[in-house]
């Protein structure tokens, strides 16, 4: 097995995992995106490796060393924009979850006048009638 | 104006009723306001029925979310209702001392200060239980940090027994740091200029429960708290006191 095969696979593979999760409705379209273009980006360059080598020579990318940088520069890159997100998806959790905290007791409370007052008014109706 | 008691509680089912029961002598004014943090035990059932000579309140968070958040929960209490003036937090599992919760707000109106830690480490005799020797040196390591980094002079910033003013507990019902909130929020009020003290209290050992600091979490707890402190440094100032 080459390269070339081993690129064909994986992105067939990723066209799959990606279409397969937005089918079940677990990954969001807008992320779907990014990583269709990913499949389709390495189904290119299995099915066209000459790109490849075209691309590797004009920028200079022709050693393992660089390619590994640049490789985990964009990993390093996409794990620290999951982070931020994630902090933003964190604050909003808690914000979310201390309202509604907040609304239960007031909703209790409410209800628990109410109810009072309520039982009240029955006692004045029930001797209003006798 | 009335004072509001924050009493975060996460499984405290043992020790709760007690010390909510313990609060019976305080003055008129004073409410409590238990915020369960999603405990997974009876804690929240225990909350609901309990009776005290001053005003009970109780909120229920869905989900655990940790002690910064239920405790920010409560100044968000206070700020949604109104008509509060202090808002004291104050460990569910009776290692505080109820006497010290008129002090600490009498200290601080007569100081005017803006937030007031009740610290084990000021009386030289007293202080009760201190913690163990390898948390007292975590300790004293915050406080040469805090000390050092907003030129006010602090002994026992991990202390959970503190009275916020409204100045600084308006603060914390908007930003309030998730976990372990203490020394980051102290720090944060002693570099934006807000009058922060300390009073000499004794504590005692928790009475059920486990603390929230677990040995394995150590580590992690310096790394983020330091880191915490000195990125805050960094912020340049976020409040303005005139």
């Amino acid at each position: 097995m080459n390269a070339e095969t081993l690129m064909t696979i994986g992105g067939v593979a990723a066209f799959g995992i990606t279409l397969h999760w937005v089918r079940r409705r677990e990954l969001r379209e807008k992320y779907a995106v990014g990583w269709v273009a990913l499949a389709s980006l390495l189904l290119v360059v299995g099915v066209f490796p000459d790109l490849l080598m075209i691309f590797a020579e004009r920028t200079h990318l022709s050693y393992p060393a660089a390619v590994l940088f640049i490789a985990l520069t964009l990993i390093y890159l996409f794990a620290f924009a999951v982070s931020v997100s994630l902090t933003t998806q964190y604050r909003r959790n808690v914000r979310l979850t201390q309202e509604l905290a907040l609304l239960e007791e007031r909703l209790r409370r409410l209800e628990a006048a109410t109810s009072v007052s309520r039982s009240e008014s029955t006692k004045l109706d029930s001797r209003e009638s006798a | 104006m009335r004072n509001l008691i924050v009493m975060p509680a996460y499984n405290e089912e043992e020790a709760l009723p007690r010390t909510v029961a313990a609060l019976d002598r305080l003055p008129d004014g004073f409410e409590v306001l238990v915020v369960n943090d999603g405990s997974t035990d009876g804690t929240g059932a225990i909350a609901s029925r309990l009776k005290c000579r001053i005003p009970v309140h109780v909120l229920h968070l869905p989900v655990n979310s940790g002690i910064g958040v239920a405790v920010q929960t409560g100044y968000r209490f206070a700020a949604s209702r109104g008509g509060y003036e202090y808002v004291i937090q104050f460990d569910a599992d009776g290692q505080h001392d109820p006497e010290a919760i008129v002090a600490l707000v009498e200290r601080c109106r007569r100081d005017g200060l803006d937030l007031c830690v009740g610290s084990r480490f000021l009386d030289p005799n007293g202080g009760g239980f201190r913690s163990t020797a390898l948390r007292r040196v975590g300790i004293r390591f915050f406080a040469a940090l805090i000390s050092v980094l907003s030129g006010t002079r602090v002994t026992d910033p991990t202390s959970g027994l503190r009275c916020a003013g409204p100045l600084a507990w308006r603060r914390f019902a908007e930003h309030y740091p998730e976990d372990f909130p203490e020394p980051e929020s102290l720090f944060w009020c002693a570099r934006n200029g807000l009058r922060v003290g300390e009073l000499p209290v004794t504590m005692f050992e928790r009475q059920g429960g486990v603390s929230s600091i677990r040995r394995l979490r150590t580590a992690y707890y310096m790394a983020k708290v330091t880191m915490a402190i000195v990125f805050d440094r960094l912020r340049s100032q976020e409040l303005t006191t005139s």
